[in-house]
């Protein structure tokens, strides 16, 4: 016991002179953040205990108002759940879709790397303009799309007005834009998948479908959340493009919570309601992030 | 591996056909940008016209296009290069110590990217109103190096995680300082990572808008906002906006075709490990 | 640069500073250019160059964009009481929320100074009204807009047809012009002013308009039910997408033989005889709003209330933008207002518009006074869209938007 006891301690020891000498590394990055992140940060966050309205600059301390009118307000919930709904199917879009493409990439022998560089191109056009060059793909009538079914004789749908096909097209929108990303990454990391595993499993006479889905995938699990999280903060925050293409219509149909945090802050002038419906939108992203993360490690678990 | 011809020629099709889709709003913003309006929304879309480039040469020239291009190359040179730097050295850090402290600090970096923007900007604007810095290039830089760093530390710490732990111990007993083992060592095994980091630390700050916009002033106006301000009331308008549109994609997908080597292999080396 | 005195700054500069040195920064101006802020549409934009040459030997920025981001940008930078907007744009509506928020510097008093030089007597009554709040003047008017009944006098004789003069007759004529290929009218209901343009015409011609003396809701009236109801049926007849559709995709859809009538603003009236943009060149007519009561509307400039420029300045530049010679040569970007430009028979001769435009603004209603207006106009134009789409019944919507704006407005001090 006292034998193992001394390594143990030397090492502890080792450790934290170690942190001690690490701290300095994260000076220039804490400096950033701390001055000019964390003032902006911490200002939403108090104001979302008041009640501020921005024109006349009154201000007035309800504590946790804001969070319990919120939380009452049909409005909220409704935009809660179509926004989950909009986020779901736009990440699983994109993954599913980036991960066909990814694996055909990996398979496919000739010109990868022009595929790759064309691919990745609607994730380079910023996202207000991105939101233009769709709108004008799928305006009603004179449209690209409409005005080109038209022209072979079919009568198109309403894709921005037409609640059902509204929602789709929002979500083809954040997923034409961010597949890219999901290709690159999940092409990447195919790509690190030990040769000799996947060699032994074609020995044992694996398909290709088998090979994706139970060797490679589980071998590059970590990648898989990490891009996942990333996708799933980020449709949460989704704003131009909706702004731009329905704004929020039509009716309420594409009305996320963030187009409602938007309405309130630059609207209704209600800063500390937008700032509270902010930290709600943080809970519930980590939320869904959490559970994902269950999810994915959850045969794990129980293999444990 | 041997793969046959006749599959080959199925994947490569049904890629190209998906890649021909994929482009197309791109390919139709870029002939809207030389058609005149009556030919650019017209029913049925109009193929044959005659293309004109009035609206490329009105963007750049009169309405000076050329100096918001340089406001955004020096904002965007200027936050990758503090961002990156910044966050490498923080990643290191957080890579090598595997105490709770450092799994806090991680998780406090990624709750703050899940706050909505919109929110900062006030919060934002008034900071650099008090400091005078309004229609300066600090400000946006520093905003936008804060806003990067969440995304940038922990893309370069998975990076850093891969490094052995043996290098560092005969580093150590080489007898190299910290700042030795961390040059010396560490970094030069994480330079495919640094070429993907600057790629979309480059991204970011290129297309940020909503920060322009604020933070901004005619001296410093960057693309997005020029952009965003022909949005509406005339057709002419969109038009203008087509060709600026496309134009601004120019000196990014120069930079990637530039770093198109390091791309693929960079994120396989290091976001593996998550 | 960094090193003056303030202890704020010594205290962060030091990561400021070597970001300044390393950015050359170039300091915002202590009292050098004007700065302009404004909303961007052609007659706006012969404004603004006329603003940058106004007064010789002061220099004008002149930043135009979006309404919506306009009045994001000015909203965020006179909340903080900032100084780095001198000049910005209003219209009738958000000009009232800027004076209530104490954003805009009252003009009588330079108004009176230069009232011999510019002519000032010459503008139209109606504006300095509307842009007069608690008995002082805020904005110098530069356009005037109402909305016109747009419509294509070629099907229009084909079919044996002449303009309605009810809204009955408008839905009619509509629903007999209606095609899968070409819709019988336009309807522009985006979200939040477009949306509130249209409704306030049907609100005001069939029921009793917006508020009543007391500022309490009364749109949810049985009448005021009645008119949305007939919005809805309108929509039957519109062209696709209009839940969506702002002036800009109104205009290209009369543009491009879309639709064969609608209401559409004044301004919009020369686009349609421009070959590089229209299709229907010389076969658009227009007619006064049927029953009138539609929207008129007007955009004016006015001088920060936080500026630090000299106001007499900036009052020229604003002054000298909207003179009798600049304001002619935008005679056909809008309708002019100025009674001297009103009537002269040349401009009128020029712009086939003219004659429906004043009659329009004979017979037009402008928004309420209502500096919130704008504000509850996101509840209204929120619940009008679901009720034109289906997702509610007409009467339940327009009783939530009452409910909701009753509840906002008490929240702001109304019905004390």
């Amino acid at each position: 016991m006292a034998a193992l006891a001394a390594p143990t301690l030397a090492r502890r020891r080792l450790k934290t002179a170690l942190h001690g000498r690490l701290w300095p590394f994260l000076v220039p990055s804490g400096l950033v953040i701390g001055c000019v992140l964390l003032y902006p940060l911490g200002y939403a966050l108090y104001l979302s205990l008041f009640r501020y309205e921005l024109g006349t600059n009154t201000q007035e301390f309800i504590f946790l108002g804001n969070y319990s009118a919120l939380l009452q307000e049909a409005r909220f919930w409704e935009s809660l759940a179509r926004t989950t709904g909009i986020v779901l199917s736009a990440v699983g879009l994109e993954f599913s879709l980036g991960l066909a493409i990814a694996y055909g990439l990996y398979r496919l022998t000739y010109g990868v790397r022009v595929f790759n560089m064309l691919l990745f191109l609607p994730h380079i056009v910023t996202p207000v303009v991105a939101a233009l060059f769709l709108r004008w793909i799928f305006m009603g009538r004179w449209g690209l799309l409409s005005a080109g079914l038209l022209g072979l004789g079919f009568f198109p749908p309403d894709f921005l007005g037409n609640p059902f096909w509204a929602r789709i097209t929002v979500v083809l929108a954040d997923a034409w834009q961010f597949t890219p990303f999901m290709i690159l990454v999940l092409y990447a990391g195919l790509n690190t998948v030990d040769q000799s595993q996947i060699e032994a499993a074609q020995i044992d006479g694996a398909g290709i479908w088998t090979l994706l889905f139970h060797i490679m995938l589980p071998a590059i699990r970590p990648l898989i959340v990490f891009v996942l999280a990333i996708r799933i903060m980020d449709a949460f925050r989704f704003f131009d493009q909706i702004y731009v293409l329905t704004s929020g219509g039509p009716g309420t149909a594409t009305e996320t919570i963030t187009m409602y945090t938007y309405a309130l802050a630059f609207r209704l002038l209600e800063i500390g309601k937008a700032s509270a419906l902010g930290v709600l939108t943080l809970i519930v992203s980590a939320s869904l992030i959490a559970l994902m993360i269950a999810a994915i490690y959850w045969r794990e678990r129980e293999r444990i | 591996m041997r793969r046959r011809a006749v599959p080959q020629i199925l994947l490569f099709g049904a890629l190209a056909a998906f890649t021909a889709i994929n482009l197309t709003p791109i390919l139709w913003a870029f002939l809207t940008s030389i058609k005149q309006p009556v030919d650019a929304f017209s029913v049925p879309p109009t193929i044959i016209f005659a293309p004109t480039l009035e609206f490329h040469t009105q963007v750049w020239v009169e309405k000076e296009f050329w100096r918001f291009l340089i406001n955004s190359a020096v904002i965007s040179i200027s936050t990758v290069t503090i961002s990156v730097s910044c966050g490498t050295l923080a990643a290191y850090a957080l890579s090598r110590m595997r105490g709770r402290s450092s799994r806090m600090l991680l998780f406090g970096l990624l709750a703050m990217r899940m706050f909505p923007l919109i929110l900062l900007a006030i919060p934002f604007f008034v900071l650099a109103k008090t400091l005078g810095l309004i229609n300066t290039y600090p400000a946006m830089i520093l905003a936008l190096v804060a806003i990067n760093q969440p995304f940038t530390i922990w893309l370069m710490r998975s990076f850093f995680v891969d490094v052995p732990h043996e290098l560092y111990e005969a580093a150590a007993i080489d007898g190299c300082n910290v700042w030795q083992v961390f040059s010396r060592v560490a970094l030069p095994m994480v330079r495919p990572g640094l070429g993907v980091t600057a790629l979309f630390s480059l991204l970011l700050s290129y297309n940020e808008f909503l920060f322009a916009l604020v933070l901004t002033g005619p001296n410093t106006k960057t693309l997005p906002v020029a952009i965003a301000e022909y949005g509406g009331e005339d057709i002419n308008y969109w038009s203008l906006s087509a060709a600026a549109a496309v134009g601004i994609m120019l000196p990014i997908v120069a930079f990637m075709m530039a770093l198109q080597r390091h791309l693929v292999r960079g994120i396989a080396l290091g976001a593996v490990k998550g | 640069m960094n090193k003056r005195g303030m202890n704020r700054r010594q205290v962060i500069g030091g990561a400021v500073g070597l970001a300044t040195l390393a950015g050359g920064a170039k300091r915002a101006r202590a009292a050098g250019p004007v700065q302009m802020v404004s909303h961007r549409y052609p007659a706006l934009e012969y404004y603004a160059e006329k603003m940058k040459t106004a007064v010789p030997g002061t220099t004008v920025n002149t930043q135009l964009m979006p309404f919506d981001k306009a009045h994001e940008l000015v909203t965020i930078a006179m909340s903080s009481k900032s100084d780095n907007i001198d000049l910005f744009y209003a219209n009738d509506s958000t000009f009232l929320t800027y004076v209530k928020n104490g954003w805009l510097r009252p003009l009588d008093d330079l108004w009176a100074k230069y009232k011999q030089e510019f002519q000032l007597d010459d503008m139209v009554d109606t504006m300095m009204k509307t842009y007069t709040y608690n008995g002082r003047l805020y904005l110098v008017p530069h356009t005037m807009n109402s909305m016109l009944l747009f419509y294509r006098k070629d099907v229009f004789d084909q079919a044996g047809k002449k303009p309605p003069t009810t809204i009955a007759e408008y839905q009619a004529l509509a629903k007999s012009f209606n095609t899968p290929l070409r819709a019988g009218t336009i309807d522009c209901l985006k979200p939040v002013d477009a949306g509130l343009n249209e409704a306030h015409w049907y609100m005001n011609a069939l029921a009793d308009g917006w508020f009543d003396k007391d500022w309490k809701p009364i749109f949810n009236s049985p009448r005021g039910v009645q008119a949305i109801e007939a919005l809805k049926e309108t929509t039957r007849y519109a062209q696709q997408g209009f839940t969506t559709a702002a002036n800009d995709e109104c205009t290209i859809a009369l543009q491009q033989d879309i639709a064969v009538m609608g209401l559409q603003w004044a301004t919009r009236a020369k686009s349609m005889d421009d070959p590089a943009k229209s299709r229907v060149v010389g076969k658009i007519e227009w007619a006064p709003p049927p029953q009138g009561k539609a929207r008129i509307a007007s955009d004016g400039y006015g001088i920060s209330a936080f500026s630090k420029q000299d106001p007499d300045t900036l009052f020229r530049i604003l002054a000298t933008s909207s003179n009798q010679t600049n304001m002619r040569g935008a005679a056909s970007l809008l309708v002019p207002p100025r009674r001297s430009l009103l009537t002269d028979p040349e401009l009128k001769a020029q712009n086939r518009f003219y004659p429906a435009a004043l009659a329009a603004i004979d017979t037009g209603l402008a928004f309420p006074a209502l500096p919130e207006f704008y504000s509850v106009g996101e509840f209204i134009t929120r619940r009008v869209l679901q009720a034109v789409t289906g997702e509610m019944p007409v009467k339940a919507a327009m009783d939530a938007a009452a409910t909701e704006t009753e509840n906002f407005l008490k929240g702001r001090g109304y019905y004390k």
